[in-house]
């Protein structure tokens, strides 16, 4: 081999490797996104259908009337025409709703003025049926209908008709402008104002839920129905914020009570000598590992019979459905004592030496040596616990039955299978699945670190 | 010097101080919890009467009870098939994301977003995609329609990527099969022969295809048909689809950690003896692994025999026998509703579940 062919094939090797670490990479790049795909589609995909009018259409498609730019503009319009602002409509005393309808008809066949109505709809299904509310058909006079334009083009005629909904009261100010639009069977829909929400009847009706409703309420219609029809019948409360907030308290509560408890319990098991320890070191992992399915027989007899009596020394009751039971026997988890034992033995000892030798108490170092050290800790710790207890689902199912407006948000999304699911009426459904996630999600964005390093300790949910 | 007493004694009582919400907590909720129900499965219990002792009829009857067995039977075949499942995908996904390329950070965060989303939203969400009319389905149907054009892409990009790489080690370049480049080369090319067929109609999709409308909740079916008393019932196979979803990117971080922990130098070495890349992966990376491996087994194990919030939020979508597992089987006998409650019967079960744990833990 001469030095010229060594030299070549030298070359041809830096080639050759410089080659295998562009492709390695593009072939990377491909299957992160599949996996992407994988992992994020559905709840992105579940996320744009919750804007839907009907998210169990056939064929499922990604986008919806929902999110077209012209209807946008079509509901900013007609919720300034009903007397509201352009995002949040309204059917006012004065207001006149200018409105077209255009059909088409084969040539031959004469089109017919289609009949509009203002229908009354009650909203919803299951506990909003009973809501009794104002009818906008009471004040709403729909003029004559009138063609505006006729054109024919290849043997199809398409008209385009006008009318206006004129509100004829004096004071009442209606939430929504519902409306219906009947052809006979031959007449079909080409396009309008704002489109349908729903076509029924095999194409005859045209139908709105409301014309008037400004641009959030048309492209959130599902999560506005979310907070409008989850009532409480016996307080008239809004079911869906009262999960919200208990959620958010109860998680907040818990967080306090986790980092105090188990900050000090972590601290204890990892650096002082007592008696027990290794005893009580056990018990915490065989707490982790056992599912609260074998313990929760008894748990709830205690918050039951008030703690051992407890309560009732101090002119309390069943702990059962109250918020105290659910935070004295959640207080803190096996595995947030864990976490804090496991970075407590990981700071160095010199600190607390010093301290020591300079005369400070066993809890002077633990809370101001020790503790100030430990807020990365605490932080993943605090997110951890907010994260698990926003999802917690097994416990609260146990111990917060009753009424609805004890539920955490887990539990009032379980009460929507009843409310909606057996009505397959997806689309509330899914908007309140976003909206519990999204907090969630937020907090994972913003503090994804913290999750990442929580997660090797923490163990995994089911 | 009674003083400095005092605070001697303070001194022995700290750590007690310090652990006395914790050890009020864990053995109230824990502790007395476990023994009690450990008591309570030798005894008839409703509740509201005082317990009676039935010595270990509980356990007894629980081998008798057809419900308890499929229960079992459930739990096992959902722990061992999610655990395997998972492990795998995490390990694939693991590698993946070992990779030095931008924005790594950004998929990583993607990948655990089902993670970190409650079970009660996954599983509706899934329940959702699992309709008669749903996602699943339709996409099944797309698959059908389209089986001639996807089959003619691969083969075709088999046969490209062998005539490449024959042709590389003809010139003597240990070129592997799954060589990235000609991967990319070969799919590209048959992307476009598939493209110019279609344009040419000499194949496209199927217009006859039927729409599959399987039913995946409400439904006594087990899957696959041919494996006789080891199938899955359906509900059960999507139930473990989505847990396998949810759970394999955390699993995916154990297997990161572990992989981040294996010395590069071994690679280099390896790169140096002129060793391909599988056989890195088989006598480096895989050795390097064992203990995340182990963990992830056990921990996939620990959490799957536990499940029950999917069986619980499915609820009556699904037929309550085809989806009950020890967990669900435990929560509906200490509360069945309006019937009375089977104290007994749910905490001889719920030894059973910790048992099992145990088991597998030591």
């Amino acid at each position: 081999m001469t030095e010229q062919d060594r030299r070549a094939g030298a070359e041809n090797r830096k080639k050759l490797a410089a080659r295998r670490r562009w492709a390695k990479a593009a072939a990377v790049y491909v299957l992160l996104l599949g996996f992407s795909l994988l992992f994020v589609g559905p709840m992105a995909f579940a996320m744009l259908s919750s804007l839907k009018d009907n998210p169990v259409e056939w064929p499922p498609g990604l986008g919806s009337p929902q999110l077209s730019l012209a209807n946008w503009v079509a509901a900013a319009r007609l919720g300034l025409a009903g007397g509201g602002t352009a995002f949040f409509g309204q059917f006012a005393p004065g207001a006149i709703v200018p409105f077209s309808i255009t059909y088409e008809v084969d040539e031959g066949s004469e089109p017919e003025t289609p009949i509009v109505r203002v229908p009354r709809r009650v909203p919803g299904a299951g506990p909003a049926a009973i809501i009794a509310e104002p009818f906008a058909a009471d004040d709403a006079v729909v003029s004559e209908v009138r063609e505006a334009r006729r054109t024919t083009t290849d043997g199809v005629v398409r008209v385009t008709y006008e009318f206006d909904i004129t509100h004829m009261g004096s004071d009442m100010v209606y939430g929504k402008l519902p409306l219906d639009i009947e052809v006979p069977m031959y007449q079909r829909f080409v396009r309008a104002t704002l489109e349908p929400n729903r076509i029924e009847r095999l194409g005859r009706v045209q139908s709105w839920n409301n014309v008037t409703s400004g641009v959030i309420p048309y492209v959130f219609y599902n999560y506005h129905r979310v907070f409008r029809e989850n009532y409480s019948r016996a307080t008239g409360k809004n079911l869906f914020l009262a999960w919200i907030r208990n959620s958010f308290m109860l998680a907040g509560i818990k967080v306090v009570t986790t980092l105090v408890v188990a900050s000090m319990a972590g601290y204890a098991l990892a650096r002082l000598k007592f008696a027990g320890r290794k005893a009580l070191f056990n018990l915490v992992l065989l707490s982790m590992m056992i599912p609260g399915q074998v313990t929760f027989v008894s748990n709830y007899l205690v918050l039951r019979d008030g703690i051992f009596g407890l309560t009732k020394l101090l002119g309390g009751g069943s702990l059962i459905n109250t918020w105290t039971g659910y935070v004295v026997s959640t207080m803190v988890g096996g595995s947030a004592v864990f976490i804090m034992k496991q970075f407590f033995e990981g700071l160095p000892t010199e600190l607390e030496e010093s301290a020591r030798i300079d005369g400070a108490s066993v809890l002077a170092t633990y809370s101001r040596i020790m503790l100030p050290l430990a807020g990365p800790a605490l932080g993943a710790l605090a997110i951890l616990t907010f994260q698990g207890t926003w999802n917690e689902f097994f416990w609260p199912l146990v111990i917060l039955t009753s009424p609805p407006d004890k539920y955490t948000l887990t539990l009032g999304l379980l009460s929507f299978r009843t409310t909606y699911a057996v009505a397959f009426d997806w689309g509330p459904m899914l908007a309140g699945t976003v909206m519990s996630a999204l907090p969630i999600v937020v907090m994972f964005v913003v503090f994804q670190r913290y999750f990442v390093e929580g997660i090797s300790f923490s163990g995994i949910k089911g | 010097m009674r003083a400095h007493g005092v605070s001697r004694a303070w001194e022995k009582a700290a750590p007690y101080i310090l652990l006395a919400p914790f050890i009020f907590h864990i053995t109230a909720f824990f502790g007395y919890a476990f023994v009690r129900t450990f008591y309570f499965s030798f005894t008839e219990y409703n509740l509201f009467a005082s317990p009676r002792w039935v010595g270990l009829t509980n356990y007894v009857d629980l081998f008798r009870n057809v419900q308890f067995g499929r229960a079992l039977k459930n739990s096992l075949q959902f722990a061992i098939i999610v655990t395997l499942a998972q492990t795998f995908l995490a390990l694939i996904l693991a590698v993946v994301m070992n990779s030095k390329v931008r924005g790594i950070r950004f998929f990583r965060a993607a990948y655990y977003m089902p993670s970190v989303t409650s079970s009660v939203v996954i599983t509706l969400i899934f329940m959702w995609l699992f309709q008669r009319g749903g996602v699943i389905n339709y996409l099944t149907t797309k698959f059908m329609e389209y089986r001639a054009p996807i089959g003619v892409f691969f083969l075709c990009l088999a046969a490209i990527q062998v005539l490449l790489v024959w042709r590389d080690r003809a010139g003597g370049w240990p070129a592997s099969w799954f060589e990235p480049a000609f991967l990319l080369i070969s799919s590209v090319f048959s992307f476009v022969l598939v493209l110019a067929l279609q344009a040419a109609r000499i194949i496209g999709p199927n217009p006859n295809v039927e729409v599959v409308r399987t039913v995946w909740l409400n439904t006594r079916q087990t899957v696959p048909a041919w494996a006789g008393a080891l199938a899955v019932p359906r509900p059960l196979a999507a139930i473990m689809i989505l847990n396998t979803w949810t759970t394999a990117p955390t699993m995916m971080l154990l297997f990161l950690a572990g992989l981040q922990d294996i010395p590069r130098e071994l690679y280099e070495a390896a790169a140096v003896d002129g060793a391909a890349p599988a056989a890195a992966f088989r006598h480096i990376t895989l050795p390097g692994l064992r203990n995340a491996t182990f963990l992830v087994l056990s921990m996939g194990l620990i959490s799957t025999l536990q499940m029950f919030d999917q069986v619980a939020i499915v609820g009556e979508q699904a037929p309550r026998e085809s989806v009950i597992t020890l967990a669900y089987f435990i929560y509906s006998n200490a509360f069945p509703g309006s019937a009375v409650p089977r104290i007994g019967a749910a905490s001889a079960a719920a030894i059973v579940l910790a048992v099992f744990t145990m088991v597998l833990v030591s």
